[in-house]
């Protein structure tokens, strides 16, 4: 990635984000979201995150095709177990990625 | 990072500022459950950030500029394999969220100053929305030092945390894989994120979409998933309160609504 692209996503995300933050409370500090635009950006985040989670899990080396790893599959599927017992993401890191180091050493 | 992993639950809501001291200690008392979470996030985010194709300048920029957690690691990862175009998209699709923080939270800042109103959204992250917002009906004075305190505490620590991960990531051997930790981390940030039946839906089909299109270039199957996900949730929920709402004009036979989602 070259400087500049990194210099554009950078401010375009720092400006982007800022408006999604103070927008409302400085523009229409007065008025309320439609209740289905707040429903609906209530579900923007798991939605995100399980498309990222995906994309991620299952690209090639170097992030280019599809590969899916069976020891990533099954370390991730701890995790998932570790996240809903714990409730709480170190306990889901570190189980996550103590299953990949135990099944990688097999 | 999402809410759902915040145990909002064990804050206190009592008010109480002390006046000798520009922070409110109170504030940083109930802030400790929500920090201690956020440090091996950090952590992650700067191991990534030393891995990542973006120049190091950048990506620890995105840290003090940006401020969003789950936003930055997604830049950072998918930089050198997405267009500029792709991770500015995902990066604000992530943040898209805060429209609901800041409508929420323009109540108790109509009484605060300009100054503040224009500096407030820079620090508004999840954990100090989830904070401030049990100090809504505060007096404007308290509550101004109790968001203060709180936004001041979560800068620091993300902004001592992330450029540790920085520095350690390169002498962390390659055997460890930590390049797997941020899928980690979503996995589990997902996770906690669903926390009603309709996002549970939007969690499923954004999933399934996006392994229906990983092959596609620039990660745009992100992108559709995500977009997928939140019509399915929407459509979901519309259906479920259709479906509530008939049931509530015919004569109910068991008597009980009780357990139906909102």
């Amino acid at each position: 990635m070259s400087h500049s692209a990194a210099a554009i996503v950078l401010v375009a995300c720092t400006l982007g984000t800022y408006a999604f933050r103070g927008g409302v409370m400085l523009l229409l500090a007065d008025r309320t979201i439609p209740p289905v635009l707040e429903r609906s950006l209530q579900n923007v985040g798991p939605a995100v995150l399980a498309a990222l989670t995906v994309s991620l899990a299952v690209s090639g080396g170097g992030g280019s095709g599809v590969e899916i790893v069976p020891i990533e599959m099954a370390a991730l599927g701890v995790a998932g177990i570790a996240a809903v017992w714990r409730k709480n993401l170190l306990w889901t890191l570190a189980a996550g990625m103590v299953a990949l180091w135990v099944l990688a050493a097999f | 990072m999402q809410p759902a992993a915040l145990p909002c639950g064990a804050m206190s809501t009592g008010h109480h500022s002390d006046a000798r001291f520009g922070l409110d200690r109170k504030a940083l008392t109930d802030a400790v459950p929500l920090v201690i979470p956020a440090i091996p996030f950090g952590f992650v985010l700067g191991l990534a950030i030393a891995e990542s194709q973006m120049p190091l300048w950048a990506a620890w920029l995105s840290s003090p500029l940006i401020f969003a957690g789950a936003a930055q690691l997604t830049m950072v990862t998918i930089a050198g394999t997405a267009s500029m175009w792709a991770i500015i998209s995902a990066v604000l699709v992530i943040n898209s969220r805060h429209v609901m923080y800041s409508a929420a939270l323009a109540p108790p800042f109509r009484h605060q100053p300009r100054w503040l109103r224009w500096l407030a959204p820079f620090v508004m992250i999840d954990q100090v929305f989830a904070l401030a917002t049990l100090r809504a009906d505060d007096p404007p004075a308290s509550f101004r030092r109790y968001y203060i305190t709180i936004g001041i505490l979560f800068f620091s620590v993300w902004n001592i945390v992330v450029p540790l991960g920085m520095v350690v990531g390169p002498i962390i051997p390659l055997a460890w894989q930590l390049d797997f930790a941020p899928v980690v981390m979503f996995a589990g940030l997902t996770l906690f994120a669903v926390k009603r039946v309709s996002a549970g839906v939007a969690a499923i089909v954004g999933g399934l979409v996006s392994l229906a299109t990983a092959a596609l270039p620039d990660r745009l199957g992100i992108l559709i998933g995500a977009i997928s996900g939140v019509v399915a949730g929407a459509v979901f929920e519309e259906w479920l309160n259709s479906s509530d709402s008939r049931a509530q004009d015919e004569p109910d036979p068991t008597g009980s609504l009780e357990g139906a989602a909102p």
